[in-house]
């Protein structure tokens, strides 16, 4: 008797919806809990911001949202992942624009998606990119560094997070316009940039302000040595610009939002623009990306469909001169 | 000490009522697994791990490692009233539990049994309790060169230990490495050994693949074998004599030691720790003449030493993310798929998760108690079900399980093949241990591999610059020199196949 109740009883968790999703739309939706596939693992800035905006997101969606990191090579894993599962409002994917974009330019990837693959919904952030050591590092300025590495030609890791990403890029970038040649490592993400980095293995990250560095920056674990933007950030405000130090080529950031793949019917995308906007203005939202050093840019709907595809073009011409570097 | 504060949190959030639920859940399948004989802990945890998608990731985890300690009480139930062991881990049991059964003492079997393994796993997640922070914060300090080191380690004592033919054994374990290199290079990116089937670009499902090999694999064996004869339970006497009653204490104390130790090492199974109780328990009597013949000490000791063993085996998971067997890889691959990856930074990034899945066990191990001693009947009748509808329920479930994982048609047939694959290598003698453990190991050894390689400038001898990875590699050297130089040394203990 027991095992046929409990079989059944186990049965009835399993989500059966399945087969049935995508018949039924529009009002009906959602009508079951909703997958969001973050390509960078726990802990990571895109980590942090798309978890904050998912707990909250629920309450407008009625749904629970389960942030599910799919990582590896650079969020080609995960967005590869997204670009595939089934256009039923029930899989969104938290893109990193331009680590997305590389991934399609660059040949060698062999993406199996492309720029159509997915529907900008909302963008959430742009995130800066900064330079950082940890606290004992005998680099204390730039400058340190870019004299060091001078002496030492690709002896001096630094890291990114993945390839292709908007780290390496910099990290590119910094070689051409200082003349010096580092030794890259990839790592998935922030997380493990910072362990990897406080255990000592390697000696510099590129990273973004809200990424693992900006709360152990407070904490005294680590010296920011640059922003890579034109105006300082206002999480460190006591950290220079790469235009400040002398290297205004070197310019470079992270956004992150929702996406959802093609196929998608409108009515569900129109459902959670409406929702995640709403999450977004939300007051827990702006204080807790604000903790996080995330600097919050909301793009809806067309607005953020121009800018995923002006910031291809922009994309394409790094991506171009980047495999050239390599 | 700082163990214990966190353990008080755990009970926090262990005692929830959902999560009180799900613990009782497993513990009630976890029993079910065992008892059903053709079922082993692998082999159930892959099958039921579907059923745990749509909860959250503690939930989730509460209950699947129910499943597993509780697998290991059922497992007793069968070997003491018809003679056939649930799980590999209860062979011993067979021993003098049936004869302690036909002479009408099931009831003291089966409670002694119930009681020490309630010791023997209480007593192993104190360890964990204890040492897992100071594990975990020593491996903080690994870098991507010592991961590499310990995830060799780890998969070379499972091939060393894993069967009877070291060739076969690596041979599982190359199998498993290949499975889990389909998909995209997780650095360079590029899809690799897809063969152009878009279904294998995401990589080959860990969870399709297990229930294939474990659980397919294992009914189709199953339905090979004839059912036994089930003795009538006689559950009044439940108590030890009086004479019996030090040498139980005894045998159960030990039983918890062996259990222990050996569950921190890695490939060694849950079938030696019940093994080596047995005989010590046989060389310490004594009256060693009365096993065979119905000795309490002989269904204590082995029976205390397996759950001991399955809850000291999370320790390895918990804070280095290896897993010690089959079983426990299933359980890191229920992790995996809960965004979860098991290691000393678990217990950063989700310290409440952690403690909370850890005071389950004490309060899982308590649910089995109470469960078992007076649920025995009913476990016994259950066995009189015909094994034909039985192997055709789980075998649906199977399938159903694995298509609701990505609803995808295309992970059934992953599933139904590797069964096939699965029976056709457990028939030849294969050990399938190895291949699961490579598979879910893989990933993890490549990137961090290659990682080594970029911060050495792609140099190996990095691997010599660093003494603790040094240290981790030659364990394995060590090993291997052992089981080739002494083949029949290790014969006997490595009958081990799936926990």
């Amino acid at each position: 008797m027991l095992t046929r109740r409990s079989l059944v009883a186990a049965s009835a968790t399993l989500p059966f919806a399945g087969p049935f999703a995508g018949a039924a739309m529009a009002q009906d939706y959602p009508r079951r809990p909703i997958q969001m596939i973050v390509a960078f693992p726990a802990g990571g800035g895109t980590d942090v911001g798309a978890r904050v905006l998912a707990s909250i997101a629920e309450k407008a969606m009625g749904q629970s949202i389960l942030v599910v990191n799919k990582t590896g090579a650079g969020g080609q894993v995960g967005w590869t992942e997204a670009s595939r599962a089934k256009p039923d409002g029930y899989t969104l994917a938290f893109i990193n624009l331009p680590g997305l974009n590389t991934i399609i330019l660059d040949p060698s990837r062999q993406a199996l998606f492309n720029l159509d693959s997915f529907i900008p919904v909302i963008n959430q952030v742009i995130d800066s990119g900064i330079i950082w050591v940890k606290a004992d590092s005998p680099y204390k300025t730039l400058n340190d560094l870019i004299e060091a590495a001078r002496k030492a030609p690709g002896k001096i890791s630094v890291c990114t997070t993945g390839i292709l990403s908007d780290d390496h890029l910099a990290i590119l970038m910094l070689q051409d316009a200082a003349k010096v040649e580092f030794r890259i490592v990839h790592f998935d993400g922030g997380a493990q940039q910072l362990t990897a980095l406080l255990g000592g293995h390697v000696e510099v990250a590129f990273d973004n302000v809200g990424g693992g560095a900006v709360k152990r920056m407070q904490s005294g674990d680590v010296r920011t040595l640059a922003v890579m933007d034109t105006e300082r950030s206002k999480f460190m405000p006591t950290v220079p610009t790469m235009v400040e130090l002398g290297y205004p080529t070197v310019i470079s950031s992270s956004s992150r939002g929702v996406a959802v793949p093609k196929g998608t019917p409108p009515a569900a995308i129109k459902v959670i623009e409406t929702a995640f906007a709403k999450a977004m203005s939300d007051p827990e939202h702006v204080k807790k990306l604000e903790d996080a050093g995330l600097a919050i840019k909301v793009m809806v709907g067309e607005e953020y469909a121009k800018y995923y595809r002006e910031l291809h073009a922009t994309a394409a011409k790094y991506t171009e001169w980047a495999l050239k570097q390599r | 000490m700082e163990g214990f504060f966190h353990l008080m949190d755990g009970f926090a959030g262990a005692a929830t009522p959902g999560n009180l639920l799900y613990a009782l859940i497993g513990c009630v399948l976890g029993t079910l697994i065992g008892v059903l004989p053709g079922l082993g802990p692998a082999a159930g945890t892959a099958i039921l791990i579907p059923i745990t998608f749509n909860l959250d990731p503690t939930g989730a985890i509460i209950m699947l490692c129910a499943i597993y300690y509780g697998a290991m009480y059922g497992g007793t139930i069968t070997s003491v009233l018809i003679n056939v062991p649930g799980e590999a881990a209860s062979v011993i049991t067979c021993i003098d539990g049936h004869q302690m059964a036909r002479q009408g003492r099931a009831g003291s079997a089966l409670a002694i049994a119930a009681v020490g393994s309630f010791v023997g796993g209480c007593a192993a997640t104190i360890a964990l309790a204890i040492v897992a922070i100071p594990l975990a914060q020593f491996a903080l300090g690994f870098g991507p060169v010592e991961f590499f080191a310990l995830m060799v380690m780890g998969l070379c004592l499972v091939v060393g230990m894993a069967g009877k033919n070291l060739a076969a054994a690596l041979l599982m374990t190359v199998l498993g490495l290949l499975l889990a290199m389909i998909g995209i290079d997780p650095v360079r990116g590029a899809p690799r050994f897809t063969g152009g089937i878009p279904e294998f670009f995401d990589g080959v499902g860990f969870i399709p693949v297990a229930m294939g090999l474990f659980g397919i694999a294992e009914l189709l064996i199953a339905a090979e074998q004839k059912q036994g004869h089930i003795v009538k339970a006689t559950l009044t006497n439940l108590w030890p004599k009086g004479d019996e009653i030090k040498p139980t204490i005894m045998a159960i104390i030990r039983g918890t030691g062996i259990g222990f130790v050996l569950g921190l090492i890695p490939g060694v199974g849950a079938v030696i720790p019940t093994f080596m109780s047995y005989v010590a328990e046989k060389r310490l009597s004594k009256h060693p003449e009365r096993f065979g013949k119905g000795a309490i000490e002989g269904v204590a000791g082995p029976e205390t030493a397996n759950n001991a063993y399955a809850n000291a085996s999370m320790i390895p998971l918990f804070a280095l993310g290896v897993p010690s067997s089959p079983t426990i890889a299933v359980l890191m691959g229920a992790f995996i798929i809960n965004g979860l990856t098991p290691g000393p930074f678990l217990f950063q990034e989700r310290p409440d998760l952690v403690w909370a899945v850890i005071a389950s066990f004490f309060i899982g191990n308590l649910m089995l108690l109470a469960l078992n001693l007076p649920l025995v009947g009913l476990w016994a009748k259950l066995l009189r079900i015909p094994f034909s509808y039985l192997c055709t329920g789980v075998l649906i479930f199977c399938i159903i399980g694995s298509y609701s994982l990505k609803q995808s048609v295309f992970d059934i047939w992953v599933m139904l093949g590797f069964g096939l694959i699965g029976y056709v290598l457990r028939k030849m003698e294969f050990p399938l241990a190895p291949a699961i453990l490579a598979m879910i190991l893989g990933p993890m050894m490549e990137k961090s591999l290659r990682t080594t390689l970029e911060i050495s400038g792609g140099s190996f001898m990095i691997f010599f610059d660093r003494p603790v990875a040094l240290g981790l590699l030659a364990v394995p050297l060590i090993v291997f020199a052992f089981l080739i130089l002494r083949p029949k040394a290790l014969s006997q203990l490595r009958e081990a196949e799936a926990d």
